[in-house]
């Protein structure tokens, strides 16, 4: 048993140096594509295929999150006759948290499980090797490219279920539950800052850069057959949903301490 | 693995070898596939390498353009040791192979043209689009497939698809070409049309071939030199006179297609098993 537990910690330390070896060659080859202009077209088609494509999916989960919030909480806030602040409620926990998690969950799956099954396919046909074979590094011409289009297209996805969220919230808040119209708008506008609308977009790089990442890893790391491609994808998208949380939590600690060090600083300005 | 980068010069007995594998031992996990292999490659010639499947054939030749690293031993190309190199510098080294890999290895979300363009724009900055055109077009005349420009990898038969990736494999015109298994899974003719080809390269462009198979028709019919692997090691090396007449066991079963005792007594074995009867289960 002690064997076994030592056999699978050695095991677990290797797939982490490993991870990091494929994560530190990823951003030098992400830095040189930056570089390069005629990498571009590779990095738009991606945008097109990740970004553009989860745009739909991304926009009907944030309106479900603001409208499920406004179910939830106006009871609660009508009995203390505080219904009117039912906006500052959903527009915070969706610009801040639910907005930027749901999302990017959304996208760990729809994205994640796609760059996993192409590059898993990729890798057991022997396409990567071919590449490698051609004098061309797989790293950069596969992985950078995909890793630039979730860096730059997961804040914007964001935005979009952030706005989607908050119509959704405001027209059951308003259509449905009959909240003044201007009430409700005043009492958001007041309690959401520009601050909270920055930490929800700013996660979204760090989140767009995980699933990538771990996505064309374990693309790239899968066992041959369709078994071990199917066994990748569930991998990778566990390894994502995981990985978005704990940033999260990691995040708001990080955005926490920033505000408290230069809220103070607010007033002199 | 041993990283001494000044170590450029071949052993002794290297003679003329384009490519030159000195002591090369490969392991997967418990499993030795490459056990302590020495070889070169003469250029300008074709030689195959031949064995059972599982033998470690496909594993020698990725050694030979280090898309595998040996656990020992070393890789040498043109006097210079490359086994040691980083995956950067290897790439320089690696313009002036092609590879055919066994299943084509086209890319799915490619056309043909830009399969076979892809060496060329990812090494070479194009400023004529019609002269890439026309090379395309003289290349897919060479495996005989021009007018297929436009077509994708998941439209192509088999034996089209292995075509492709042999005019990829060429198209920067390659001193070494590498062939994983070309004619397995294709019809006897489309075999001889890939047989042809690789004699045509070797002819028209003098490249030097190395070609994984164990399809004896083939090897007899492209081979220079013939190399048979068994259990990780070398066990006949010569012409297709000297392979056809070799006084091992294994080599004269392996060319005839001849199955062994042991195959025999497991058959045996199995037909009684087959004997046992299963009663079939009541579906109501």
């Amino acid at each position: 048993m002690i064997g076994n537990l030592g056999a699978i910690t050695v095991g677990g330390i290797n797939n982490m140096g490993r991870f990091g070896r494929f994560v530190w060659q990823s951003a030098t080859a992400s830095f040189r594509t930056c570089a390069s202009p005629h990498a571009y077209s590779l990095i738009w088609t991606q945008m097109n295929i990740i970004g553009v494509r989860s745009v739909p999916v991304v926009m009907i989960t944030g309106a479900f999150v603001g409208m499920t919030l406004a179910v939830q909480t106006y009871g609660q806030l009508a009995a203390m006759g505080l219904e009117e602040r039912l906006g500052v409620l959903i527009n915070i926990a969706v610009v801040k948290e639910l907005g930027p998690v749901l999302a990017a969950v959304m996208l760990a799956g729809r994205v994640g499980g796609a760059l996993t099954a192409e590059l898993g396919t990729m890798n057991v046909t022997e396409q990567i090797d071919a590449i490698r074979s051609m004098g061309t590094n797989p790293i950069r011409y596969l992985v950078a490219p995909r890793i630039m289009a979730c860096l730059l297209l997961t804040p914007v996805l964001i935005i979009y279920a952030d706005l989607m969220g908050i119509v959704g919230g405001y027209l059951v808040s308003v259509v449905q539950f009959g909240i003044n119209n201007q009430a409700y708008w005043s009492h958001s506008a007041s309690g959401v800052e520009l601050w909270d609308v920055t930490i929800g977009v700013a996660k979204g790089f760090f989140f767009g850069v995980a699933i990538a990442a771990i996505s064309c890893y374990k693309g790239f790391t899968c066992k041959e057959g369709a078994q071990g491609v199917g066994r990748a994808c569930t991998e990778a998208f566990v390894a994502s949903f995981i990985c978005i949380l704990a940033l999260n939590f990691a995040l708001a600690v990080v955005f926490k301490a920033i505000y408290s060090t230069f809220w103070p600083l607010k007033t002199l300005v | 693995m041993n990283h001494d980068k000044k170590k450029d010069v071949p052993p002794a007995g290297g003679g003329d070898g384009v490519i030159v594998l000195e002591n090369i031992c490969k392991r997967f996990g418990p499993h030795q596939v490459l056990d302590n292999i020495s070889l070169a490659i003469e250029k300008g010639k074709t030689t195959v390498v031949i064995g059972p499947s599982g033998c470690g054939k496909t594993v020698l030749v990725k050694h030979l353009i280090v898309l595998l690293r040996p656990n020992s031993g070393q890789v040498y190309f043109k006097n210079r040791r490359i086994d040691n190199l980083s995956e950067n510098e290897l790439n320089r080294v690696r313009t002036q192979y092609g590879f055919l890999f066994q299943g084509g290895a086209l890319f799915d979300s490619l056309s043909v043209t830009e399969n076979i363009i892809f060496p060329i724009k990812q090494h070479c900055k194009i400023t004529d689009w019609n002269e890439v055109e026309e090379l395309v077009k003289a290349k897919l005349a060479m495996v005989g497939l021009d007018g297929y420009q436009n077509q994708f990898p998941a439209n192509l038969s088999g034996g089209q698809r292995k075509r492709v990736a042999l005019a990829r494999a060429i198209a920067m015109n390659p001193e070494v070409v590498l062939y994983d298994e070309p004619t397995t899974g294709l019809d006897p003719i489309r075999s001889d049309v890939i047989n042809e080809l690789v004699l045509k390269l070797q002819r028209e462009l003098g490249v030097t071939s190395v070609v994984v198979t164990h399809d004896m028709t083939s090897a007899y019919k492209v081979a220079d030199r013939i190399i048979m692997l068994h259990k990780g090691k070398i066990i006949a090396d010569g012409d297709a006179d000297h392979i056809r007449n070799h006084p091992h066991p294994i080599v004269q079963q392996f060319i005839h297609g001849q199955v062994d005792e042991d195959d025999l007594a497991v058959l045996r074995m199995s037909g009684k098993i087959s004997q046992a009867q299963f009663l079939p289960r009541d579906f109501e």
